[in-house]
C-alpha cells in the first residue's frame, strides 16, 4: 500500500499538469478528461453485485469506465497496478437522497426590520429564505417546480468529502426545502466542476409537503395539498392552452408563458418521477393518494413506516428511498417526566426492521442517508438493518444496483460490469464489518484522496476524560429560517456530564439530555419560546476548538442551523 | 384543577394503549345480542328489559326474548343502558392541522387530506360513547376549509372512517376569529384582511360573487361544448370556488362558527341574498337572542352547554341557550370542539336539564338525533331503530348521570371500545413497554442530564396548541 500511494500522487500531479495541454488536443470526450486514467487492481476479491463474487480477480479501469473484470483478466501494460491481495472491491455506494453540494439557506433579515411593522396593512408576499429560488417565476419560493438542483450545485466541500470517505461515490441531490422543492440531479462525488459531477439531470421532481413559513399561503398541510392540486390542475390546462394555440395561432390570443407550470408537464405525462417525502403510514398513504389522483409516477422518500404500506407500494410499483437515519432516543430518563408514548418506543425499535419487511413483501427500495448528522452512521445502520433480518446481499444491493434501477441509471452504475462507470469502493475487510478500512475509492475511474476519520486527531482532547471540554460561555447564532437569533450558552462539563443553561432570543432555559462525544460532538435539548410557542429544541453539533456548529431541530419545523464561538479559553476541570 | 384531574384520569386510563381487539370483535359478520337492557331509543321512547339484536352491522331487531344465531356474541344487559352512539357536530380530533390561516377564504383546504386514523383521542372519545365526528376546519377564515364526517373506526385504514353518504360541508367563521382581533401576527407576518365584522361580511359576499361568475363561466363552456364549437379549452378549475358553487347549488352544507346575534343575522341575510342555506350555526352563544330567526331560516345550532366569558364576544352566553332555542323550534346539538370534552358529552347534555328543564329525551337528543340531522345522517344514526346502523354504546348506568361510564362501544356492529378488554390488555401493554424501553434505541443517551425546567400546566385542549400548524392559539 505505501508503495502505491506515491505513484498515484505522481499520476494525479502529472495529469493536472497535462490537463491544459490535453484540452488543446483534438477534442474527444475521453481526451478532455485525460488519457492517463488506466488502473488495474489485481488479485482482489471482487463483489460484482451483478453475479457471484470473484474470489481472486482483476479489474481494469480505463477512461473512467470499467474496461475489464474477471479472474483471468490481465493488467494492460500501461496501467498503474494496485496489488489487491487481501482487498475487496465493491461497486461505489449510492446514497439515493441527499442535498449534497446544495448550499444551506442564508440567514434572512430580521423580521422586525420588515417595512410596515404589521400595523394594519394587508398580508403581503414575502419571499421565503431559500438559496434555491427561480428567477421570473410566477410562484413564490417553495412552489417552484422549475428549480434545478444542478443550477445550484457546488463541487467539493466537507460533506461531499465525508460521504466519499464513507464509500459513497454517487448521490441523488435535491434542493433542501419547499413544497415543490425542485428537480434533483444524480451526481458523482468527485469532479472539479459541477458539470463533471453530474451523471444525470434532472432525475425527479421532489415534493416536501412542508408549509411555507413566511405567512404566505399555504401555511398548513391542508393548504399544501390544496396548492399542489391546484398547480397540477393548472399545469394540465396550461398544456391544453398551449396545444390549442399551436393548432391555430391565428385568431387565438397567445397564452402566457409559465415556467413553473411548464416544469410540471413531464411529471403529468409520467415522463419524470416525483419523489415525495413521507415517513408515517398516513403520510405515505396521502402521497400515494395524490399521486393516483393525478396519475403521477411516484417514489417515496423517508419511508420510516413504509413496511406498513408495503402491499400497496408493491401493487402500485412505488419504490422507496428508505432512510438509514433511524430514530433513537435523544432524551434522558427523568423520574418526573411523562413516560414516552408506546407508539414512539415501538417506532424506534421497528425502524431498522423496515428494510427486511419490504424485501419480504417484494416492495422495491434503496437506502438513503436521510440527512444524518454523522455519515459514519450509514454503515452502522446498514449493519443494524442486517441484524434486523435484511440479507447481507440485499443490504449491498440496496446501496448499489437498487438505487441505480430506481433512478434509471442501472445501465451505467450499480454493479461491477464492463462498460459501466468506474465507481468503486475498495476495502480491507468486509464492507459491513466494523473493523473494515476503506483503502481506495474510485470515482469516474480516478482514485480520490481519502481522509478517514481519526478519533485521536479530534481537537481539544484532554487526557483521561477522552472527550473535548465544552465548558465555557458560548455566543450562539441560531437560524431557523426566519432570521438570526442570538443566544448565550453557558456549559459546564465534568467528565461525561454536561450541564448548563441558555438565554437570549429564545428565552431562558436549563439544558437537558446533554451529551458529548469523543470527536467534539455536543448534543442537548433546551426549552425555547419561538413564535409564541414553547417547545423543545434539540441542538446537535460539533466543537472544534472555540468554534461550534451544528443543527437545531424544533418539533414541527424544518431543521435550522447554529454556529457558536467561545468567549474565553476552556476552564480545566481542576480549576473549579 | 378540574381539568388537571380529568387529564390525569384520562392518562392513567388509556395512555399508551392501542386496542388489539380479537378477530371476532372486528368481524362485521358476527351477530351480537344485548339481552334485557334499558334501551334509550331517542325516537321511540325508553324500552325496558329489551333485547337488541345486531346483525350485519345494523340493528336487526328490538324486543323481548329475541333469537340470535348460534355463535352470536351474547351480552347481558341487565341493569345497563343502551344508547345510540354520540354524534359530535364540531370536532378537530384526528386532524394533523386545523387551520389554513393564511387567507380569508380557504375553501380549497380539505380536512380529508390530513386525517390521522391513529389519533389516541379517538379511542378516548369511544370510551365516552362517541361514534361519529364532524371534523371541521378551524375558524381562522371567513370561509374555511371542507369538513369530513367520520365514524370513529380507530386504528382502521382512513377510507373506512368516511361516513358513507354524509353530506359534504364547509366551515364558515364570523366575528373575532376571522377578523383576527385576538391574534398577534407571527414574526414576518402582517395583519390579514379583514379586521372588522364589516370586512368579514364583505369577504363572504365577494367570494360568492366570484363563485357565481365561476358558475356562469362553466355553464357557458358547457353550452359551447354542446354546440360543438371547435378548439375549446375548458375554463380553469378553481378549487377555491368549486365548493362555493356546490353551496349555491345546495350540494354542500354550511357550518358557520359564530357568537353574536348581529353576525348571525348578517349571515342569514347574505345567504338569503345569494340563495343558499346555512345548515348549522356553530357555538351560537347568543343564539337565544335570535332563536326565532334561526328557526325560520331552517338552520340548526350546535353549541356548548355553559362555556362563557373566555373572550369579549362570549360575554353574553347563558347556559339556558339550549333550552330557549329548543323551545323556539331550533334543532340544537351539543358539541365538544375539544378532544377532552368529547369524552363527556353526556354530561354536557345533562346540563340542559339543569338549566332550562329540558326533558331527559330532549337532552339526549342534543348529542344524538339532532346532530345527526345537522349532518344529514339521521336516517342512519342518532337513534336506535331497526334498520339503522349499529352504532351504539352500552352504559353501566343512565348516561345522564355523572356516575355512569361506557362498557362497550359498537360501530357498524363491531366493537371499537370495550372496558373489560382494555383492562385485560393493560398487563400486556406494561410488559411490552418494559421490553421496548430496554431495547437499545430507546435507552437514554449517555452523558447524564440536568433536570428539565418545568413547563407549567399542560393545556387540556388540543385546540390550545393549534396542533402545530400555524402556531396560532385557536379558540372554540
Amino acid at each position: 500500500m505505501p508503495r502505491v500511494y506515491p505513484r498515484i500522487a505522481i499520476v494525479m500531479a502529472t495529469s493536472i499538469v497535462l490537463l491544459p495541454l490535453l484540452s488543446l488536443a483534438p477534442s474527444s470526450i475521453n481526451a478532455q478528461r485525460g488519457s492517463l486514467d488506466t488502473y488495474a487492481i489485481t488479485n482482489a476479491r471482487i463483489v460484482t453485485v451483478s453475479g457471484v463474487p470473484i474470489e481472486r480477480g482483476t479489474i481494469v479501469i480505463r477512461d473512467g469506465l470499467i474496461a475489464g473484470v474477471g479472474a483471468n483478466v490481465t493488467a494492460p501494460a500501461d496501467a498503474r497496478i494496485i496489488d489487491g491481495a487481501g482487498l475487496t472491491i465493491y461497486p461505489g455506494l449510492i446514497d439515493s437522497s441527499t442535498s449534497l453540494g446544495i448550499p444551506q439557506a442564508l440567514p434572512s433579515p430580521s423580521p422586525s426590520a420588515a417595512p410596515g411593522g404589521g400595523g394594519g396593512g394587508f398580508a403581503q408576499l414575502r419571499p421565503q429564505t431559500s438559496t434555491t429560488v427561480a428567477l421570473n417565476s410566477t410562484q413564490p419560493p417553495g412552489l417552484q417546480p422549475e428549480v434545478l438542483a444542478e443550477d445550484f450545485l457546488r463541487p467539493g466541500g466537507e460533506q461531499i468529502e465525508a460521504a466519499r470517505n464513507a464509500g459513497i461515490t454517487t448521490a441523488l441531490t435535491a434542493p433542501r426545502q419547499g413544497i415543490w422543492m425542485g428537480q434533483s440531479a444524480l451526481i458523482n462525488l468527485a469532479g472539479d466542476t459541477t458539470q463533471q459531477m453530474i451523471v444525470r439531470s434532472p432525475v425527479a421532481l421532489h415534493v416536501g409537503f412542508t408549509p411555507l413559513r413566511s405567512g404566505v399561503y399555504p401555511t398548513s398541510l391542508m393548504g399544501v395539498f390544496a396548492a399542489l392540486r391546484q398547480m397540477l390542475l393548472d399545469a394540465g390546462r396550461y398544456r391544453d392552452m398551449q396545444q390549442a394555440y399551436e393548432r391555430s395561432p391565428r385568431g387565438t390570443r397567445r397564452p402566457d408563458q409559465d415556467r413553473s407550470l411548464a416544469a410540471l408537464l413531464p411529471v403529468l405525462d409520467g415522463a419524470m418521477p416525483v419523489v415525495m417525502y413521507a415517513d408515517r403510514e398516513r403520510e405515505i398513504d396521502r402521497a400515494l393518494d395524490l399521486a393516483e389522483e393525478f396519475k403521477l409516477k411516484v417514489i417515496i422518500a423517508g419511508g420510516l413506516e413504509s413496511s406498513k404500506v408495503a402491499d400497496r407500494l408493491r401493487e402500485r410499483k412505488v419504490p422507496v428511498l428508505l432512510s438509514l437515519n433511524f430514530p433513537r432516543r435523544t432524551t434522558a430518563a427523568l423520574p418526573e417526566a411523562d413516560p414516552e408514548p408506546i407508539r414512539v418506543l415501538r417506532e424506534r425499535v421497528e425502524a431498522p426492521k423496515a428494510a427486511a419487511r419490504l424485501v419480504t413483501a417484494r416492495a422495491k427500495f434503496a437506502f438513503q442517508s436521510g440527512a444524518m448528522t454523522n455519515i459514519a452512521d450509514f454503515r452502522a445502520n446498514l449493519v443494524r438493518a442486517i441484524e434486523n433480518g435484511l440479507a447481507r446481499e440485499d443490504a449491498l444491493r440496496a446501496v448499489t444496483i437498487w438505487p441505480a434501477e430506481i433512478l434509471g441509471v442501472s445501465d451505467r452504475l450499480g454493479t461491477i460490469e464492463v462498460g459501466k462507470i468506474a465507481n468503486l469502493l475498495v476495502t480491507r475487510g468486509d464492507l459491513f464489518d466494523r473493523n473494515r478500512t476503506i483503502t481506495h475509492v474510485f470515482i469516474d475511474g480516478r482514485p480520490v484522496d481519502l481522509r478517514p476519520a481519526d478519533p485521536t486527531s479530534a481537537p481539544s482532547v484532554i487526557a483521561g476524560g477522552g472527550s473535548a471540554v465544552a465548558t465555557g460561555t458560548w455566543t450562539l447564532n441560531i437560524n431557523l429560517g426566519t432570521g438570526d437569533l442570538a443566544a448565550t450558552l453557558i456549559l459546564q462539563q465534568e467528565g461525561e456530564r454536561l450541564s448548563g443553561s441558555m438565554q437570549g432570543g429564545f428565552g431562558t432555559g436549563e439544558i437537558a439530555n446533554a451529551s458529548t462525544g469523543p470527536g467534539g460532538e455536543v448534543r442537548f435539548t433546551v426549552p425555547v419560546t419561538f413564535e409564541g410557542q414553547t417547545a423543545e429544541a434539540t441542538f446537535a453539533g460539533r466543537m472544534t476548538g472555540n468554534e461550534m456548529q451544528g443543527s437545531v431541530t424544533l418539533v414541527g419545523r424544518a431543521p435550522g442551523s447554529f454556529t457558536g464561538t467561545r468567549a474565553a479559553a476552556p476552564v480545566p476541570p481542576s480549576a473549579r | 384543577m378540574r381539568r388537571l384531574l380529568i387529564y390525569l384520569v384520562g392518562c392513567s386510563l388509556f395512555a399508551g394503549f392501542l386496542p388489539a381487539a380479537t378477530a371476532q370483535d372486528r368481524s362485521p359478520l358476527t351477530e351480537t345480542i344485548i339481552r334485557n337492557a334499558t334501551v334509550l331509543t331517542i325516537t321511540r321512547g325508553t324500552l325496558t328489559n329489551t333485547d337488541v339484536l345486531i346483525r350485519n352491522g345494523k340493528i336487526a331487531a328490538l324486543g323481548k326474548n329475541l333469537k340470535a344465531a348460534a355463535g352470536a356474541r351474547v351480552i347481558d344487559g341487565t341493569g345497563k343502558y343502551v344508547m345510540p352512539g354520540i354524534v359530535d357536530c364540531h370536532s378537530h380530533s384526528m386532524l394533523d392541522t386545523i387551520n389554513e390561516g393564511s387567507l380569508s377564504v380557504t375553501s380549497m383546504a380539505r380536512t380529508r387530506d390530513v386525517l390521522n386514523p391513529n389519533d389516541i383521542d379517538l379511542y378516548r372519545g369511544l370510551a365516552g360513547g362517541v361514534t361519529t365526528l364532524n371534523l371541521l376546519h378551524g375558524s381562522a377564515n371567513a370561509i374555511g376549509g371542507l369538513n369530513t364526517v367520520v365514524k370513529m373506526k380507530f386504528g382502521r385504514p382512513v377510507e373506512e372512517f368516511i361516513f358513507p353518504g354524509a353530506m359534504p360541508g364547509i366551515k364558515f367563521a364570523l366575528g373575532e376569529n376571522p377578523k383576527r382581533s385576538s391574534f398577534q401576527p407571527q414574526p414576518g407576518q402582517t395583519r390579514r384582511y379583514p379586521a372588522t365584522r364589516m370586512g368579514v361580511e364583505e369577504v363572504i359576499r365577494d367570494a360568492f360573487t366570484r363563485a357565481r361568475d365561476y358558475q356562469k363561466t362553466w355553464a357557458e363552456h358547457r353550452a359551447a361544448v354542446a354546440r360543438r364549437e371547435k378548439n375549446l379549452v375548458a375554463p380553469r378549475r378553481d378549487l377555491q370556488l368549486e365548493p362555493l358553487v356546490e353551496v349555491l347549488e345546495g350540494k354542500r352544507l354550511v357550518h358557520a362558527h359564530c357568537y353574536r346575534a348581529d353576525e348571525i343575522l348578517m349571515l342569514i341575510n347574505v345567504a338569503n341574498e345569494f340563495g343558499f342555506k346555512i345548515k348549522t350555526f356553530q357555538h351560537t352563544l347568543e343564539g337565544y337572542k335570535v332563536a326565532k330567526e334561526i328557526a325560520q331560516h331552517g338552520a340548526g345550532a350546535s353549541i356548548f352547554a355553559d362555556n362563557w366569558s373566555y373572550k369579549i364576544e362570549a360575554y353574553d352566553a347563558i347556559p339556558y341557550n339550549a333550552a330557549i332555542m329548543t323551545r323556539a323550534g331550533v334543532n340544537v346539538s351539543m358539541n365538544s370542539d375539544s378532544d377532552e370534552r368529547a369524552r363527556r358529552l353526556n354530561i354536557e347534555a345533562a346540563k340542559a336539564m339543569r338549566y332550562g328543564d329540558l326533558s331527559e329525551e330532549e337532552a339526549l337528543k342534543l348529542i344524538t338525533w339532532n346532530p345527526a340531522w345537522q349532518l344529514g345522517i339521521h336516517d342512519r344514526v342518532g337513534s336506535i331503530e331497526v334498520g339503522k346502523d349499529a352504532d351504539v354504546a352500552i352504559w353501566n348506568g343512565h348516561p345522564l348521570s355523572v356516575y355512569s361510564r361506557v362498557d362497550t362501544t359498537f360501530i357498524d356492529g363491531q366493537v371499537f371500545f370495550d372496558r373489560q378488554q382494555d383492562l385485560a390488555r393493560r398487563a400486556d401493554a406494561q410488559r411490552e413497554r418494559a421490553a421496548l424501553e430496554a431495547a437499545e434505541p430507546n435507552r437514554p443517551p449517555a452523558g447524564g442530564a440536568s433536570p428539565r425546567t418545568p413547563r407549567g400546566r399542560r393545556p387540556a385542549h388540543d385546540d390550545d396548541l393549534g396542533k402545530g400548524d400555524t402556531g396560532e392559539v385557536e379558540q372554540p
